[in-house]
């Protein structure tokens, strides 16, 4: 699965730790999730679009 | 930043270090605990020593739930699949040696350390497969965080 994480988390300026506090996960799984090496629960998923205000689908896509 | 509340942050490496260490003092105060007051013989002593090792068990079991529920999911991940993969691995290896040594057992002479009574010999070949699983759980463990990196 490819996602945006990155790419939105620059916009906003953020570092991988203060997406991480946001997200209450921690700064290894922000950067797994981030190089499409993890891909996240739903409860997860979840929480990052409502962290980053989107839908789930405009973050995640499929191969 | 936004202003959503702030979930609350997982156990780091910090808390792990601290079940870890705490396990070991409980099990060190179950065996002294053991060694003083089931230091006799007959069914009594038995019964103390097993005692004091359930109740290790059951706050050292107690103690790791309360750590799974504070790691991430990420992390328990990489627990499961390590326990899996890696204990299971570890696991078949360790069989490799029990059953080289069983269905051959006439022809080995075990190192006299293993113990000579049958009860030393159980002991020991329930520590070698734990010790082969640990090792292959710390493998499986790193290897799936240097993959996920």
């Amino acid at each position: 699965m490819n996602n945006r994480l990155k790419v939105l988390r620059a916009e906003r300026d953020w570092s991988q730790a203060e997406l991480a506090d946001q997200l209450g996960v921690s700064r290894q799984t922000v950067n797994a999730l981030e190089t499409g090496r993890y891909d996240p629960s739903l409860p997860l998923a979840f929480k990052i679009a409502r962290v980053f205000g989107q839908p789930i689908e405009s973050i995640f896509t499929e191969d | 930043m936004n202003d959503l509340s702030r979930p609350r942050r997982p156990h780091g490496p910090g808390v792990y270090l601290l079940v870890m260490g705490g396990s070991l003092v409980l099990g060190g105060l179950a065996g002294a605990g053991s060694a003083f007051l089931g230091d006799q013989p007959g069914p009594v002593g038995t019964a103390v020593t097993a005692a004091f090792v359930t109740a290790a068990m059951a706050v050292g079991f107690t103690a790791c739930l309360w750590w799974w529920r504070g790691i991430d999911e990420a992390a328990r991940e990489a627990h499961k699949w390590a326990w899996w993969w890696g204990g299971s691995g570890g696991m078949a290896v360790g069989s490799i040696l029990l059953l080289t040594l069983m269905l051959r057992a006439e022809e080995q002479s075990l190192p006299a350390k293993l113990g000579s009574t049958p009860a030393d010999i159980f002991v020991s070949g329930m520590t070698c497969i734990l010790l082969f699983q640990l090792a292959g759980y710390s493998l499986a463990w790193a290897g799936w965080w240097l993959k996920h990196r």
